[in-house]
This record gives C-alpha cells, sequence and structure tokens, in this order.
C-alpha cells in the first residue's frame, strides 16, 4: 500500500464533488471513481463516504435522483447542482494556489533565499 | 441556508422515507463491494464478511449521515421525550398526582384571575375609557369618610356650568320600573333617567336619530326617550316609524328621538331612557343624581379638582358638615373603572390572596412529592452516572420530564379554568359585575402558562439540583435512600401547606360563620307563607292621590277575597329591601324635642304589619280610619323608640309637628340605609299610612320605588299569582305586575355578595384541604415503601402491627400538627384583614377555630391511615428471605 497518499484532511469533500462533476454516479460508484482518477493512489475510508455525500447534499451542492445502476438494481444517483459547480471551482482554484504555494516553498534551495 | 432548512425538513416530514432511502443505499454499496470482490477472486462467505468489514459499522455511519443531515438533535429529543414520557407512565401515582395539583391550582387561579383581571385590570367598554371618572367626597374630621358622591340640584347646576374642564352629566342611580303601553298590552320595563351630554361622556351616538339636547332635558320641558335597541327590536319590531313618533310611557307621550346602536352598554343598562330633567326642586331636592363625567381634551384631572371645589364652594347646603365639627370637606375625581368596581375590589382581592396560597400549597406538596421521586431514583441516577452519562444529561432528563409535566398540567388546568369561570359565573347573580361579560381572554392564559413554567421551574430545580450530590459509590451499594435531611424538610413543607390551608379554612369558617348570622337574624316578621308582587306606579294616573287610594284599597280587597288568602297589604318597601330615606325628620316633642334625624320612612296600607306578621310591641297599627282627613299618624319601630325616645313610652308624642305617634313596632331586617353597620340590620324607620301622603312625595317616591303586593296565605294556594294579577286588573286592566316572589328570594338578593364570597372562599379552602390531604398522603405512602424492609424486620421480631402502623404515620400527624398550631398562629395575624366582612362573628372564633382543628384532624388522620394499611400486608417471612 506504500504507492497509496493519505487523504489531507477536508479534501474529501472536494475530490467528491470533482467525482460527481464528471458523470452523475451512486455512492459505490463515487468510491471507484476518485480511486480510479487518482491512478489508485487514493483510498476513501468507506465508512466515512455516506455521511460526507449527505452532508454536501444537505448543503444543495449535491442533487440525488434514484435511477437504475449498470446490473440494473435500484441505486440513489448523485448529481452537482449549480451551487455544487460553483463550489468546486473554488475550491479547485484555492487548492492550485495551496499547491503551488507549498511546492514553491518545499522546492526552495538555500541559495535562493 | 435555505436549502440547509428544506433538505431538514423533507427528511423530517418523510422521515420512514429517508430511512428507508438510507438502507437501500448502503446495501446497494456493501453488495456492489462484494460482488467486486467475488469478481476478483476472494471466495463467497469471505467477500461478504470482508465488505461488511472494510465498510464498518452500518449503525455508526447510518448515525453520521442522520447527523450530516441535522437530524441528530431531534432524534435525541424523541428519545428523550419518549424515554421521560416511560417514566411518567411507569409512576401513574405520581404522574396523576402532580398533574392534578397543577390543573386545580392553575384552573383555580386562572379562573379567579379572569374575574379580577375584568373587574380590576380590563377598562370599561368606553372610547378613552381613561378620562372618564365620577367624583368622590373626602370629609375629614371626627365623622370623616371617603365616598361617592351623590348630587342635588343646585352642585349638578354648578358642575355643569362651573367647570370647563369636564365635560359633566348626571343620571339616576340606577333604574327603576316603568309601564310601557306597546299596542294592546303594557309592559314593565327598567328605565333611566339622564341628562343631556350623558351619552355623549360615554362616547355613544345613536345609531337613530339623536341625543338628548340641553332644551331637552331643562325641567318642564316636554317629554322625550331614547330606546335601547334591543327594547326597539323586540316591541317596536326595528321599525323605523318609531323614531319620531310618540310612545305612551308611565301613562304619558314620550316622543322618541333616538334609538341606541346595537350591543351598545352604559353603566345603568336600561331598556330606555328619559331626559333627567334637573332642577332644584323635586328629586333635585336630595342628592339622588350619580355624576358622570369626562376630561375635555387639553385639561388635566388636577385643573378639573381645582374648578370642582371651587365651584362647589358657592353651594348653600353644607350637610356634610352637619353633626360634624371643625370638619373639612374636598371633592375629587375618580377614574370610573376604580370608582365602579371599587366595591367589589376587597371581595376580588381577598380572592386573589387565597389562590396566591393554593398556588403556594401546590407548590409545597410538588416539592415534597418531586423529592421523595429524585431520593428513590437517586440508585438510578448513580447507575446513568457509573454508565458514562454526564450530570448534564440526567438534569436535562429531569428538566424534560418536568417541563412535559407542567404542560400537561397547565393544559389540564386550562380547561378546569374554564370550567370553573362558566361554574362561577353562573352562581353570580345577573348585572352583579359592572362588566358585561368575562372571557377567558389572552392575558389570562399568558398569566397561566406563566405560572405553570415558574411552577415547573421551582419544583424542577430539587431534584435537579439533587443530581450534583448523588454520591456513586454509596447510592449503589446501599438500598436505604432517602436521607434524614430531605425527610425533614418534607415534613416542613407539609407543615408549611397545612398552616397555608389553615389560614384559608379559618377565613371560609369566619365567613360561613357571619352568613348564617346574617341569615338567621331573627327577621322580625314570618316569611313563611308570604307571596310578594312588585308594579311600578310612577305613572300619571297614581300622581292623583285619590285615584292612587282606589287601586291600593280595592287591589288589597280583591286579593283578601282569593280563597286561602289570609290577609294583603301595599307596602313602598319591605323587609330586606332598602326603603326610602327622609334625611330631616324633626322629632317634635319628648326627650329629642328639636332632633332632625335621618331614618326610613314606609309608607304602607293597613294590614301590612298583620300580613307580615310584624308584631306590634305598644299602641295599634293602622285601621282603614286613618284616611287622608284624618289626625295624620305613624307608627315607629323599636330602634327609633330606643334612639330617639330613650325608654320614655313615645304614644302620644308627635314627629313634623302634626304627626302623633300611635304605635311602635319590632324591628325588620333591612339592609342599611341610614347607617352602613352590616348588609342587614335593623336601624329606626317610621312607617306612615298610604293615604296620609301627599301627591309630591308620592310621586317622587314612586320615581324610585316598586310597591309591593303582600299577600299571606295559610298553605300553598293553587295558581296564587294567576289569581293575584286578576285582582290586580280587576281594579286598573293596564298595571302589569313586574314579578312574583318569595321572602327568601329577597333575601337572598340582600345576602348575594356575602353568599357568593363564601362559596368562592369554601370552595378554595376545600380545594386547599384536598391538595394538603394529597401532600400528607404521600408523605407517608413513602415512608411505608421506603421503610418496608425495616417494617418487615421488625414484625419478625415481635413487633406488632399497630406498632408499625403508629411509627410510620407519625411525621404525617406530627406534621400536620405543627402545620395546625403555625396556621392559627398566622391566621390570628393575617385575619384581621378580613374583620370588616364579618358580622356577629369575631375573627378569634372558638366554634370556628375547633371546627377547623376537627377537619383538619380527620382529614389527617384518613390521609395517614390509608397508607398504612399496606403495613399489615408486609410479610416478614419474605422480608428475611430478601434479606
Amino acid at each position: 500500500m506504500s504507492k497509496n497518499a493519505e487523504l489531507l484532511p477536508g479534501t474529501l469533500d472536494m475530490l467528491i464533488l470533482k467525482a460527481v462533476s464528471l458523470k452523475p454516479l451512486h455512492g459505490y460508484g463515487v468510491l471507484l471513481r476518485i480511486r480510479q482518477i487518482s491512478r489508485d493512489a487514493l483510498e476513501i475510508p468507506q465508512g466515512s463516504l455516506y455521511p460526507a455525500l449527505y452532508r454536501l447534499e444537505h448543503q444543495g451542492l449535491l442533487a440525488t435522483d434514484w435511477g437504475e445502476s449498470e446490473n440494473h438494481r435500484r441505486a440513489k444517483y448523485y448529481t452537482l447542482t449549480a451551487a455544487g459547480r460553483r463550489r468546486l471551482r473554488e475550491e479547485t482554484a484555492g487548492w492550485n494556489r495551496l499547491v503551488s504555494a507549498i511546492s514553491a516553498a518545499m522546492n526552495t534551495t538555500s541559495e535562493e533565499v | 441556508m435555505l436549502a440547509r432548512v428544506r433538505s431538514l425538513l423533507r427528511a423530517l416530514l418523510s422521515r420512514r422515507r429517508f430511512e428507508a432511502g438510507m438502507t437501500e443505499e448502503l446495501r446497494f454499496h456493501i453488495d456492489q463491494y462484494t460482488e467486486d470482490l467475488v469478481r476478483s477472486g476472494v471466495p463467497v462467505e469471505e467477500a461478504g464478511r470482508r465488505a461488511r468489514l472494510e465498510f464498518g459499522g452500518i449503525n455508526t455511519v447510518e448515525e453520521d449521515c442522520r447527523e450530516a443531515r441535522g437530524l441528530k438533535v431531534f432524534d435525541e429529543a424523541r428519545r428523550e421525550l419518549r424515554y421521560a414520557g416511560r417514566q411518567l407512565r411507569g409512576n401513574p401515582g405520581f404522574t396523576s398526582a402532580v398533574i392534578l395539583t397543577l390543573a386545580l391550582a392553575i384552573g383555580a387561579n386562572s379562573a379567579i384571575f379572569s374575574i379580577v383581571n375584568a373587574l380590576l385590570l380590563k377598562s370599561p367598554p368606553y372610547v378613552h375609557a381613561e378620562r372618564m371618572g365620577t367624583i368622590y367626597t373626602r370629609v375629614t374630621g371626627p365623622r370623616g369618610y371617603d365616598a361617592r358622591h351623590n348630587l342635588d340640584g343646585e352642585q349638578w347646576e354648578l358642575l355643569r356650568d362651573h367647570v370647563p374642564a369636564l365635560i359633566s352629566a348626571v343620571s339616576t342611580r340606577g333604574t327603576s320600573g316603568a309601564n310601557l303601553e306597546a299596542g294592546s298590552h303594557v309592559q314593565f320595563l327598567h328605565a333611566a333617567r339622564i341628562s343631556a351630554h350623558y351619552l355623549d361622556v360615554l362616547g355613544l351616538q345613536p345609531a337613530l336619530g339623536r341625543n338628548f339636547s340641553e332644551d331637552e332635558d331643562r325641567p318642564h320641558a316636554p317629554n322625550s326617550a331614547i330606546l335601547s335597541y334591543s327594547l326597539w327590536r323586540n316591541v317596536f319590531g326595528s321599525s323605523p316609524d318609531t323614531l319620531g313618533h310618540s310612545i305612551l310611557l308611565k301613562g304619558e307621550p314620550y316622543s322618541v328621538i333616538g334609538i341606541l346602536p346595537e350591543g351598545a352598554t352604559t353603566p345603568l343598562n336600561a331598556d330606555l331612557y328619559t331626559a333627567i330633567q334637573a332642577g332644584r326642586e323635586g328629586a333635585g331636592a336630595g342628592t339622588n343624581f350619580e355624576a358622570i363625567i369626562r376630561l375635555r381634551d387639553g385639561a388635566t384631572w388636577q385643573e378639573a379638582d381645582a374648578e370642582l371645589n371651587r365651584a362647589w364652594s358657592l353651594r348653600t347646603g353644607r350637610y356634610e358638615l352637619k353633626d360634624n365639627p371643625g370638619a373639612q370637606v374636598s371633592f375629587y375625581c375618580v377614574p370610573l373603572q376604580k370608582a365602579e368596581t371599587a366595591q367589589l375590589r376587597p371581595q376580588a382581592l381577598t380572592l386573589m390572596l387565597a389562590a396566591i396560597l393554593i398556588l403556594l400549597i401546590a407548590c409545597a406538596n410538588l416539592a415534597g412529592v418531586t423529592l421523595v421521586r429524585m431520593m428513590r431514583r437517586a440508585p438510578e441516577v448513580a447507575t446513568r452516572l457509573a454508565l458514562g452519562a454526564t450530570r448534564w444529561q440526567i438534569q436535562k432528563q429531569f428538566w424534560i420530564e418536568n417541563l412535559l409535566l407542567a404542560l400537561a398540567g397547565g393544559a389540564v388546568g386550562m380547561g378546569v379554568g374554564w370550567a370553573a369561570l362558566r361554574g362561577l359565573l353562573l352562581l353570580l347573580p345577573e348585572h352583579f359585575l359592572p362588566v358585561a361579560r368575562i372571557p377567558l381572554d389572552g392575558r389570562v392564559l399568558a398569566f397561566t402558562l406563566a405560572v405553570s413554567l415558574f411552577t415547573s421551574v421551582l419544583f424542577g430545580m430539587l431534584p435537579a439540583l439533587a443530581a450534583r450530590k448523588v454520591d456513586l459509590r454509596s447510592s449503589m451499594s446501599s438500598r436505604a435512600v432517602a436521607g434524614a435531611g430531605s425527610q425533614t424538610l418534607r415534613e416542613a413543607l407539609i407543615a408549611g401547606e397545612v398552616a397555608l390551608t389553615v389560614v384559608l379554612l379559618t377565613a371560609s369558617g369566619l365567613l360561613i360563620r357571619s352568613l348564617i348570622h346574617l341569615e338567621t337574624l331573627p327577621p322580625g316578621f314570618n316569611p313563611n307563607g308570604v307571596i310578594v308582587a312588585k308594579a311600578s306606579l310612577d305613572d300619571v294616573r297614581f300622581h292623583d292621590p285619590a285615584g292612587l287610594r282606589k287601586l291600593l284599597e280595592e287591589s288589597t280587597a280583591a286579593m283578601r277575597q282569593i280563597p286561602g288568602v289570609q290577609n294583603a297589604a301595599v307596602g313602598i318597601s319591605l323587609p330586606f329591601e332598602r326603603a326610602p330615606i327622609s334625611g330631616d325628620l324633626t322629632i317634635s316633642d319628648g326627650p329629642a324635642a328639636g332632633r332632625q334625624v335621618e331614618t326610613d320612612m314606609v309608607f304602607v296600607t293597613p294590614g301590612y304589619f298583620e300580613a307580615l306578621q310584624i308584631p306590634g310591641l305598644v299602641g295599634r297599627s293602622f285601621t282603614e280610619r286613618d284616611g287622608p282627613d284624618a289626625q295624620r299618624v305613624a307608627v315607629i319601630n323599636q330602634t327609633f323608640a330606643r334612639k330617639f325616645f330613650y325608654g320614655v313610652n313615645p304614644l302620644g308624642h308627635y314627629l313634623e309637628k302634626n304627626l302623633l305617634i300611635v304605635g311602635v313596632v319590632a324591628d325588620v331586617a333591612v339592609p342599611p340605609g341610614v347607617d352602613a353597620a352590616a348588609p342587614l340590620t335593623g336601624e329606626q324607620a317610621v312607617y306612615i299610612p298610604y293615604r296620609q301622603v301627599d301627591a309630591q312625595t308620592l310621586s317622587l317616591a314612586h320615581a324610585w320605588f316598586q310597591p309591593s303586593w303582600v299577600v299571606r296565605t295559610a298553605g300553598p294556594v293553587e295558581g296564587l299569582t294567576g289569581e293575584m294579577q286578576r285582582a290586580l286588573a280587576g281594579v286598573d286592566p293596564t298595571l302589569p305586575f313586574s314579578g312574583f316572589y318569595a321572602m327568601r328570594d329577597l333575601q337572598a338578593k340582600t345576602l348575594a355578595a356575602q353568599r357568593i364570597e363564601v362559596a368562592l372562599l369554601g370552595a378554595m379552602a376545600a380545594l386547599a384541604l384536598l391538595l394538603s390531604a394529597v401532600g400528607i398522603f404521600a408523605l407517608v405512602a413513602n415512608l411505608v415503601a421506603q421503610r418496608t424492609r425495616e417494617i418487615g424486620i421488625r414484625l419478625a421480631l415481635g413487633a406488632t402491627v399497630q406498632n408499625a402502623v403508629v411509627q410510620v404515620g407519625r411525621p404525617g400527624v406530627g406534621a400536620s400538627a405543627l402545620g395546625l398550631v403555625l396556621g392559627l398562629i398566622l391566621g390570628a395575624g393575617a385575619l384581621r384583614v378580613l374583620r370588616s366582612a364579618l358580622y356577629g362573628v369575631d375573627i378569634y372564633d372558638p366554634l370556628t377555630i375547633l371546627a377547623v382543628a376537627l377537619t383538619l384532624a380527620a382529614v389527617t388522620l384518613v390521609a395517614t391511615i390509608v397508607p398504612t394499611l399496606k403495613v399489615a400486608r408486609i410479610d416478614p417471612a419474605a422480608t428475611l428471605r430478601e434479606e
């Protein structure tokens, strides 16, 4: 499991929004999609996925709808709302700023000081 | 924010759908995962186990999801409510005791408070009622008083013309009977006389027509009348033609100039109003008018008082200073509401005080019962603490239980209050309250709710505080739960509530004794077998003395002919009724010669004393020979003889120069007119033959008093009232009787206020007694429950059941006895305020105190013995086995 990265606190919501933004998904699908787009590097603790989904729905960022799964079972599908899309944009921008700032800081050498 | 509220509401409203959806979603996840694991080669059983394991505790996840939705608070509240409900249901004795106590206390309070609110707090139903008022007189000096002022004609003219700060009006004091000829029959109605601007002061405009003008209100102006809406509708069929036409009232034509709007009330509430036309003659020669005033815009009460005192300093008659040397007289305006309710204020305040005592008693009960419950629950609290509950959680649980109880008690209490208010209002005679109707209004409900919450806080605090002190180890290891301290506190609470109960019991006992005294006062005549009919003689036809004589003589003669009738007579007033008063009757000779005295003056026909069986003491009664042209004669009563003849035989002495005293009769009980000593007294009275009264006095007296036809029968006579009406119609077919009464009705009417006070206070004392009994019962019952083990061991060791009963019952009896002593001491001080309401009984009445002590002893014994009956059922063997 050495290739797995630690999930940073507060990033789960952002990842869920990203995953759902690509295509409407059911809960298990969200788990698979995050694993896929992180190239198997991120493993979401299954128990904390659903409370996060419920919280995002409660905040009006996700909408839900019952649909049919790939193997023809009834499943609850999550889609991004307008507010969710806006939030995703803000979080992405914020994340990118943070990442570049931290990597700039971390790559600094003693000569540059 | 809005989205969150909506999502929470959706989850709350379709909770079942939310839960089902959540379960299905999670199961779908696990199934999918399992499938994926199987596909990757994991054996089926192993796959299911691993999927569930990796997912984590499904309950925890569900709980986290609910919390994410904001449902947690509601779930907890619901759980706590359910738990509290279960606790309360599991303890029906405690729960019903608390709810009953709360309901009775709150119910009694809100009913009483509704009445007090209507009487003392609510303003009268007029526009800007706070600017309306009436006039009071304040006289200082040895015979000082402070009371509502009645005006004579001179004062009225000065008030009207010289007090610009006020719009002033006068009216008669109350209504009097009058006959209205409507079509073929004559109707008896209640009429009042009012001055111009009276309706302006009230802010009332007629629905049709107009108010009385100043011209119509001058003496000897043409007759005019204003009708109430109900009279116009019921008698004149709401015909618009009524306005401007004349009606035949009191035998004379009156032109109708106005009709009041529907539902309009006045302080008089008459069927019909005529112009008072007050001058200095006739009714204006005496203080027969009542003032009602309204402050003009921009003026102040101080200005009005100053102008009033200046205006009335111009008076020629200063009767207040008669027999009162060195006195000072001043006048002042009093707000209408205060004046209208002044008479009922002491009673209303007494009742309110009683209601507060009831509330205190209830609180003591609740605190006691809750304390015991808390002590009994100490092991439960300790267990929950040991299992990790925080003290705050446990306290919260107590608060929720108490809030539930308080709300239930408050709700039931509102029902009780509504019913009690209905009952109280039914108890009151009509027109007893100066306000039209009393609803259980919003302020009262707010008050009730506040009381309910306050009580909850008060008695909920004790166990909540006690929870902080529960010691884990000792509570769990020992089954002996109640400490000695709490037992003492309980007994103190019981003693306190018993003391308050004793005060209430004593107060109502004294009032009952006082009422019995008044009701059993020797009436001075024989009230049994007498029936009375009243009619209005305020009619031009009877202003002629000859016409009146004919009516009285022939109608009484016809009534004597009715089979079974022994005697019949007419009097202008009767025992148990106010009589006309003469303010300045001169005693011409005898020991008090020259004195002018105030006395009742009763006009009667021959046979009056015989029909009522008022015993004659000396001399003779009136006969047919005492006619208009014979020597003018009078019969005086015993009090008059005692007060003004000091043991000298009054026969042969004269009043008013030529009024010869020919007899002395016993006193009869009357409401005070001259000296307000008691609700019924025997005060000085002079009886005059109806036939010797001059025409002017008669018409004046008949404007205020409706004479009574008195008929005495040997036994019940079938259809007597019909026969009496026929006898009257035989003489005057257009004169209606206004009603028929037994003497007991008149007595009850006079004592109505006392009777109501006794009923109300008696009911509240009974309520207090009931609450105290519940308190004592709960105390002893709890002791029995607590000591079952100990008693069992004692019984096994040879103690008798009696010994055990005495031992557990002792604290209840002891607390009650202590309460009795405290209550008597408290009552000795507090009940002094009752003194003015008591007649014929002192506040230190041994009989009342004895009755209170015996009642309390009986109730205490019952409340103590009933729970101790359980002791006999304790099985010593079972107790020993348990050990």
